[in-house]
């Protein structure tokens, strides 16, 4: 036995070293996984701002015909379990610090019905001042209904005047709208006329809730940006149609948001999470949202798309406090027809 | 072999690394979809490697940019700036320069220095509800002679007057003076946005008139005036939705664009004159065309189109060849056969089928950038 070699020495030590081959897997195995971790946790603030915004379960008063409890897997219409149609309630508000948190008016109210069979959608505009019977009691104009109760009265409110089934709702802030238009990278828009507004509040940068502000938005083919975007379809003085002027332009910027998130791609979806976060709640759960990208991307013909604005003689004036009366007769068999 | 304390550390440095590796990618990676638009000035490639002749002045960002060989020059800082006229003569520019509340005409030279400020339309608001007797002045332009300014403008107002209606009528000022000296040479429609962009012509004027249709929908036409305060007559259908026009230099054409109701923009043209349009002819209809302008050597059309699906828009040259194509060449002439008289008829030679013209498609200038498609483009031969 040589001197200093102790018997069980080389046995030890080659346990403590690994082949060359077992330490490249090993640290292959180990790029990848920390790789994926930090993919993951790059993702994860989108992740969280997806999962707070979507799902969201709201309470639907009675007398509304959906029953009570509305879910994020709603009970789809008989027309619906047919043709997998659904109908989905689009909220917009003012959110500015003129109001308290959830006690927002909705400015824009645009019920979606998407025929995914016929690739046909149905756009419907409602008059924010229309003078109708409010879920939560009594009577008043419709975009108050969201103040006095949330998502579930305004869909309550919806669904019990017009007579139609809602499957979910999207609520949209108002800086959610710009943000969201700048995180996409703006939007093609033809706008259809000079839009040109003296008292144009000047809530969101202007720094004074109760201020007005000057707006001119040139008319042709452009680029909008977010804030210019919110001009276009916000401002309504200039426009002799006011409320009914504004929706028009309302359903043209939904539809070129539509055709610019069809450009998207996944790298987008964190930028996308950050400027929604907290301006953006809707029913519609994750795995339907995912389900209804590529749907929405299949929608590519423009004349499949239908707008309705509720113009006279589907309302008149001269309802209370500066409302809009509805002509229930000629607006039910409407909403029948393309919401049924 | 390895050791396995070694190897612990190593695995460690390197997950660290691997992770902040991804992160940081990740966070840098942005779809082409939603980058944000390049400085003209950037020096990156573009698209084609195509000189147009002249100088062409537009805007970005609120800066004006010179493009002449093949280069863009920045003119202007990110100011306002925006609309771009060249003097009849060509030595100077117009330009707006726009602020929050209100917008200017300035006279500028070429190389963007300002020489004037042409209009005055600031006047302070006496109180937080009021946004005083401010006035946007749009789209000036010289008449041939360079004696009289034209322009869209919303004025004159008074402080606080509460009026909603706010509308732009085409005003004619004497150049340097005021509108005081001027006079409003078209009479715009109530809560249309009014009267834009007015191109001189020889005996007036033509400009876009927004105007109600049977609908309620707002629809622009071409109009012709010839006279300050006259109604003037309309060019255009309101069915056709026509506007920004663009005379051709030699006078004989206008070059516009029309959408028909619909989110396109249809680059078109039709003869002019002097007092009617002929014919509208659409010469592109798979792009969102917009400000057409005429090469001061006939030799084509540059306009603005977005680079992709609802993009921000990019210069784009349309030659000549697409919209007027050239004559056919005739036919070859039968020639009897050399070497004698013939008893029996020539011989008739096989049809010779006419050539078919190539496609001409439009040209992209650039990429990456993001130009004001509400402003004009101005071209110096």
């Amino acid at each position: 036995m040589p001197l200093g070699f102790k018997p069980g020495h080389r046995a030890r030590a080659s346990r403590r070293r690994l082949s060359p081959f077992r330490t490249l897997t090993i640290a292959i195995l180990a790029i990848a996984l920390s790789a994926a971790a930090g993919g993951f946790a790059y993702f994860v603030p989108a992740a969280v701002t997806a999962f707070n915004a979507t799902a969201q379960v709201v309470k639907v008063p009675s007398p509304s015909p959906a029953g009570l409890l509305f879910s994020p897997s709603p009970s789809p219409s008989q027309a619906a379990q047919s043709q997998g149609a659904f109908t989905v309630l689009l909220l917009g508000s003012d959110d500015d610090s003129k109001f308290f948190a959830d006690h927002v008016l909705t400015q824009s109210m645009i019920l979606v019905r998407v025929v995914p069979a016929t690739k046909e959608v149905t756009m419907l505009s409602i008059p924010r001042d229309l003078y109708a019977h409010l879920s939560t009691g009594g009577f008043g104009k419709i975009d108050g209904a969201y103040s006095y109760g949330g998502a579930g009265a305004a869909i309550a409110t919806v669904q019990q005047d017009f007579n139609v089934h809602i499957d979910d709702y999207i609520w949209v802030g108002l800086l959610g709208l710009i943000k969201v238009i700048d995180a996409i990278g703006g939007i093609d828009v033809v706008t259809t006329n000079p839009v040109l507004d003296d008292y144009y509040p000047a809530d969101v940068y202007g720094g004074d809730p109760y201020g007005y502000q000057r707006v001119a938005v040139l008319a042709g083919p452009q680029h909008l940006d977010g804030i210019h975007a919110m001009e276009y379809v916000r401002s309504r003085h200039g426009d002799l149609q006011s409320d009914f002027g504004r929706s028009k332009r309302q359903q043209q910027v939904l539809m070129a948001i539509r055709q610019k998130a069809k450009q998207l791609s996944p790298e987008d979806i964190p930028a996308l999470a950050t400027a929604i976060g907290g301006e953006l709640k809707t029913s519609i759960g994750l795995d339907r949202v995912a389900r209804l990208v590529p749907l929405a991307a299949s929608f590519d013909n423009p004349d499949a798309i239908r707008q309705i604005v509720l113009v006279p003689p589907y309302t008149h004036g001269g309802g209370p406090d500066g409302s809009i009366n509805p002509n229930w007769s000629l607006i039910l068999p409407l909403v029948h027809q393309y919401f049924p | 072999m390895i050791a396995r304390f070694v190897l612990a550390i190593g695995l460690a440095i390197l997950m660290v690394i691997s992770g902040t590796t991804s992160y940081i990618y990740l966070s840098s990676r942005q779809s082409h979809a939603v980058a944000a638009p390049q400085k003209p000035t950037d020096p990156t490639p573009r698209a084609q490697q195509f000189t147009l002749p002249g100088t062409i002045y537009l805007a970005q960002s609120g800066a004006l940019y010179s493009f002449s060989a093949g280069r863009f020059h920045q003119l202007t800082p990110e100011a306002g700036w925006t609309q771009p006229a060249l003097y009849p003569d060509g030595s100077q520019l117009l330009a707006v320069k726009r602020s929050g509340l209100f917008s200017d005409v300035y006279a500028l030279t070429r190389f963007g220095n300002v020489t004037s400020q042409l209009t005055s339309n600031q006047a302070a608001p006496r109180s937080r509800w009021d946004t005083g007797a401010n006035a946007w002045s749009f789209y000036p332009r010289l008449s041939p002679d360079q004696r009289t300014l034209f322009m869209s403008y919303d004025g004159p107002k008074a402080a606080g007057d509460g009026n909603f209606n706010v509308v732009m009528q085409v005003w004619g000022i004497p150049l340097g003076g005021t509108f005081r000296q001027g006079r409003s040479w078209t009479t715009a429609n109530n809560y249309t946005g009014g009267d834009m962009q007015p191109v001189p012509v020889p005996g007036g004027i033509i400009y876009t008139k927004y105007s109600y249709d049977s609908n309620a929908n707002r629809v622009g036409q071409l109009w012709f005036t010839n006279r300050a305060g006259t109604a003037g007559k309309a060019l255009t259908t309101q069915a056709a939705n026509c506007s920004q026009p663009s005379l051709s230099p030699d006078g004989h054409n206008v070059a516009m664009i029309c959408n028909y109701g619909k989110q396109v923009s249809y680059l078109t043209i039709a003869t002019w004159n002097g007092s009617a349009l002929g014919p509208l002819q659409t010469v592109i209809s798979d792009q969102l065309v917009a400000q057409p302008i005429w090469a001061p050597d006939g030799s084509g059309i540059a306009y603005l189109a977005p680079g992709g699906p609802a993009a921000p828009f990019q210069l784009w040259w349309l030659p000549r060849a697409r919209y007027a194509p050239p004559a056919p060449t005739p036919p070859p002439v039968p020639t009897p056969t050399p070497g004698g008289p013939h008893s029996s008829p020539l011989p008739t030679p096989s049809p010779v089928p006419a050539p078919t013209p190539p496609v001409v498609k439009p040209v992209q200038i650039t990429t990456n950038l993001g130009f004001d498609a509400t402003s004009p483009l101005a071209w110096l031969g």
